[in-house]
């Protein structure tokens, strides 16, 4: 397929699998939040935080950027920072609404459709509907009162809506190549999405200490469990009561968990692998290559020796590495340059 | 430190995105396309919904009343006719007022449906019926579903200058513009012959030039290539295509037509570069085949589907190679985007932009995933200007380099064909009468509007002296834009074309107002006279093909001459029926009823539940 054709499908499925992660994440907080005293944490922030809008937001937060437009005469002064950064309603709505964020619900599927838009003739009839419907929705006053009214729901229509198009596109399109490269840029960016959820837990209550665990920590490793949608899973796989070292351990390397980091990479690397066939193999020796050395690592990581302090860096060191196998999948395949020298050999 | 989330649009690229828009896109620029579901796609649940409705009324359906004051011309049938309540209810409140009932041609001009206040034009009676019976306050029904169906299946066009990339549906109006078949094959043959002879011209132009030498030349050289279409870097180079035939170069054309008082067809415009809008031909067609299902069933209408097989077949007619086709956009932000992937849908080729093309040996290829596979044909829908930056504007980011050296090289099909611009210009469609008679040694069968040159200075004082009755256009501009439109221009705006016209006379071409003709058309207030065109396709490869239908646009402000979709315009199906007085099969309809009176629904039957003609679909034909 034409190359620049297939990296928008591989950030096409990017995009909407990164509004779906989003839609969960900001679901779960909120009823997460439920259960903590006020002051015990850093409420929203975290979230701010691993989606790695910290600088923007607190540019746009000095900058008095999330000021209520000022009347003429009531000079209000600005809210301090602190104060933002604690409040869900600014913190939400900059996450749900803001165009300025490059990666808020509303940006996000704007670049899915585009991307949609873009790949019409590859795209089946049915998925081009599906999100077209999540935009013109999400672009209505029904969903500014949804928001305003029920934002369980709100979230949770997200959701079903890019589930259905992800489920739409294993239905609808042939089992070729053009599908491939969606899978491939929705692993990838599952696995990132992962573990980043799994990092919240990290900003909010701080590094996890083995030998004692307190409840709300036990309760903000339940969140994250839920946020994936893997409770029920988590429950069939651990028979004990649960403990933040397993929920660790299962969200981040059970194989058969279909959200774990390791699940998803091991799906996109079969993926990748399938695309070779299909091709040139030679073209995806570097992304192959480093998504064996990530998976390698992944595997052999003893959850024991890196729970409490170095987790951190282990999922820092996950994301970058899952970013640095997208650029070497762009230039093999979305934007290779001049394909002469393939020509003369 | 936090890894931010990447975002990106497309796989290209680093820090920019996106492509910028390059520049004004020629013809592209004042159409608009859209994005097109593939045939039978479901309309929305709301609709659906809205359908029942439909049913619902229908299967109440009653007989409209009688007016008692009234004395009706239509004559029942008797069969199928219901009994007359005899209530008397204000026109217009009665839920199946007929649709044409208060409708009015405008004096002096002709409409394309009604000879007459309640007299529909000879051939297409019927059909005209049909519509009639549907009721006024079903048809506002059916338009509400119609613009649902485009807005849930995106079949929207760009805003330009919009930067959040508003998205709009080009205005539709349910009610159909009707061309009978006799009339049609007239225009058919018309086509075909001003589309001919601009192939020969065109070959003669960038060939031996033989028509600027001829005795009575029919045209001017200067003219010619003064045109700014004109590419002298195409001289001497013949387009790919089998031995032994004339080169084509309009492979598509887009012939605005228009209608004057006496209901000739006159020829306004040709485009002969990179003609849009027959998306929505196809478009229009669907959507009013899923809101008037029934209709379809009994009238007669050419169908317009073939169109993308046709144009596909027509240009690997003149490929070598594989014939690997290739459909070229500038890309998503073009206003006619979704036409580009609509058409390479239809087509089942590739849509390409610039950036996936590279020229190896003077060969083209696309880049794949896969490395690079050779094209054989370029359905391109980018300007020449903007093809070969090392031909022609060196800043294009969106076209291919060496492109058209392989052209010149038969190594590639270019549709349409380079420097078509001369045959187009405004300056030159004056005397395309004379060349279809010097090319082809016959008489045009389409008139054209007259047309004034402002360059000659005889010319220019009769424009200036009757600015107030002329259409005055910029040679160079279109869309509606640099362009005076007398009788509604301001005293300070004709003083301001003058001096222009004075200046830069090369640069104008005038022509007196066409009362241009109308269509009934669904307004607020009820139906109205709007003036329509007519831009019918024509396709050229091996042979020459006229899709039977094309875009009738329509002013849908009320007194207004302009229907560019950029300037309050919209459009209308066009209906070439198969045969004149038909109603499908059902011939024993009477073609005398009068429309727009009541009980002239039971000139047609009854209307059924989805507000078609036909008493029941078992009684067609008897």
């Amino acid at each position: 397929m034409i190359s620049r054709v297939a990296g928008c499908c591989f950030w096409m499925h990017r995009y909407v699998e990164r509004v779906e992660n989003l839609a969960r994440l900001l679901r779960v907080n909120r009823s997460f939040l439920l259960d903590v005293p006020e002051g015990v944490a850093d409420r929203w922030f975290p979230l701010i935080i691993v989606t790695g809008e910290e600088p923007r937001f607190t540019e746009l937060c000095l900058a008095g950027g999330f000021d209520p437009p000022r009347k003429k005469r009531a000079s209000v002064p600005p809210r301090p920072l602190a104060d933002l950064r604690d409040d869900g309603e600014v913190v939400e709505a900059y996450l749900t609404w803001d165009e300025r964020s490059p990666v808020s619900l509303l940006t996000s599927l704007r670049w899915a459709r585009e991307n949609a838009r873009t790949t019409r003739e590859v795209i089946s009839l049915e998925m081009w509907e599906t999100l077209n419907d999540l935009w013109v929705d999400l672009g209505s006053a029904k969903a500014r009162r949804r928001y305003a009214s029920d934002r369980d729901l709100f979230y949770k229509r997200l959701r079903d809506g890019c589930d259905l198009f992800l489920g739409l596109s294993e239905q609808t399109l042939l089992d070729e190549e053009p599908l491939d490269f969606m899978r491939l840029g929705m692993w990838l960016e599952r696995a990132s999405q992962t573990a980043r959820m799994l990092d919240v837990k990290h900003h909010t209550l701080g590094p996890s200490r083995p030998d004692h665990e307190s409840p709300v920590e036990l309760a903000q490793w339940s969140a994250l469990l839920y946020s994936c949608s893997a409770s029920e899973a988590y429950y069939k796989r651990v028979p004990s009561s649960p403990d933040g070292r397993s929920i660790a351990a299962f969200l981040l390397q059970d194989p058969a968990l279909p959200r774990s980091v390791l699940g998803c990479l091991l799906r996109a690397r079969s993926t990748l692998e399938r695309i070779r066939q299909e091709g040139r193999p030679d073209l995806g020796d570097e992304p192959a290559a480093m998504l064996d050395g990530l998976l390698e690592r992944l595997r052999a990581r003893d959850i024991d020796a890196i729970f409490g302090e170095s987790i951190h860096a282990e999922l820092t060191h996950v994301i970058d590495t899952t970013t640095a196998i997208c650029g070497a999948i762009d230039r093999a395949y979305f934007d290779p340059g001049d394909q002469s020298a393939l020509l003369a050999s | 430190m936090r890894p931010a989330l990447e975002a990106r649009c497309r796989g290209s690229g680093g820090a920019a995105p996106m492509r910028p828009f390059a520049g004004p896109f020629g013809s592209e620029r004042a159409d608009v396309s859209a994005l097109f579901p593939d045939r039978g796609a479901p309309i929305s649940a709301c609709a659906r919904e809205r359908r029942g409705t439909v049913g619902d009324v229908a299967s109440a359906k009653q007989a409209p009343r009688r007016r008692k004051d009234e004395t009706s011309t239509a004559t029942p049938t008797g069969a199928g006719r219901r009994p007359d309540r005899g209530e008397s209810a204000p026109r217009g409140k009665r839920p199946r007022a007929p649709v044409f009932s208060g409708y009015t041609p405008l004096e002096g001009t002709y409409d394309e449906l009604f000879a007459d206040t309640g007299r529909a034009r000879s051939g297409i009676g019927p059909v005209v019926r049909g519509i009639d019976a549907i009721g006024e306050q079903e048809l506002r029904l059916r338009q509400r579903l119609a613009d649902g169906a485009f807005l849930q299946s995106g079949i929207t066009f760009r805003v330009y200058g919009d930067r959040r990339g508003t998205e709009k549906i080009f205005p539709f109006d349910v009610i159909p513009r009707i061309v009978g078949a006799k009339e049609w094959q007239v225009l058919e043959r018309g086509l075909e012959q001003r589309v001919r002879a601009l192939n020969l011209f065109l070959a003669d132009v960038y060939g031996d030039e033989r028509v600027f030498r001829a005795r009575n030349a029919p045209v001017a050289e200067d003219i010619v290539k003064g045109s700014t279409g004109y590419l002298s870097a195409m001289k001497g180079v013949r387009p790919p295509g089998p031995r032994g035939a004339d080169p084509v170069y309009v492979h598509v054309a887009g012939i605005d037509l228009v209608r004057g008082p006496t209901g000739d067809f006159l020829v306004l415009e040709d485009n002969l570069r990179t003609p849009s809008g027959v998306s929505y031909v196809l478009e229009n067609r669907l959507v009013m085949k899923r809101v008037f299902p029934n209709l379809f069933t009994k009238v007669r209408v050419r169908n317009v589907d073939a169109y993308p097989q046709k144009l596909r077949d027509g240009l690997r007619s003149l490929a070598g190679g594989d014939g690997t086709l290739a459909v070229l956009t500038p890309g998503h932000y073009n206003s006619a985007y979704f036409e580009h992937s609509f058409l390479a849908r239809r087509m089942g080729s590739m849509l390409v932009q610039g950036s996936d093309l590279f020229v190896h040996d003077d060969r083209v290829y696309v880049k794949t995933t896969k490395g690079p596979r050779r094209i054989d044909v370029l359905y391109r829908r980018i300007d020449d200007d903007f093809l070969d930056p090392t031909v022609f504007r060196a800043d294009s980011l969106l076209g291919v380099p060496g492109v058209v050296r392989a052209y010149a090289k038969g190594n590639v099909v270019l549709a349409n064909g380079l420097g078509n611009g001369c045959a187009d210009d405004k300056a030159v469609y004056p005397f395309v009468p004379e060349l279809i008679r010097y090319y082809l040694g016959e008489d045009p069968i389409l008139g054209q509007v007259e047309t004034y040159h402002c360059s000659r200075s005889d010319h220019l004082s009769h424009v200036l002296a009757n600015l107030e009755h002329m259409v005055v256009k910029e040679v160079d501009a279109s869309g509606g834009y640099g362009m005076l439109f007398g009788p509604r221009s301001t005293k300070k705006e004709r003083a301001e074309f003058a001096t222009q016209l004075r200046e830069k006379p090369r640069s104008y071409v005038a022509q007196p107002v066409v009362e241009l003709s109308t269509c009934p058309t669904l307004t607020k207030k009820g139906i109205a006279p709007r003036r329509v065109d007519l831009r019918p396709y024509v396709v050229t490869g091996k042979s020459t093909w006229v899709l039977p239908g094309g875009l009738s646009r329509v002013a849908l402000k009320e007194g207004s001459y302009v229907v560019n979709s950029s300037q309050g315009g919209g459009s209308k199906d066009t209906w070439v029926l198969a045969s004149d007085d038909s109603v499908g099969a059902a011939g024993a309809v009477d073609a005398a009823g009068s429309i727009g009176a009541p009980g002239a629904v039971d000139a047609a039957g009854s209307v059924d539940a989805d507000g078609g003609v036909g008493r029941s679909s078992e009684e067609v034909g008897r």
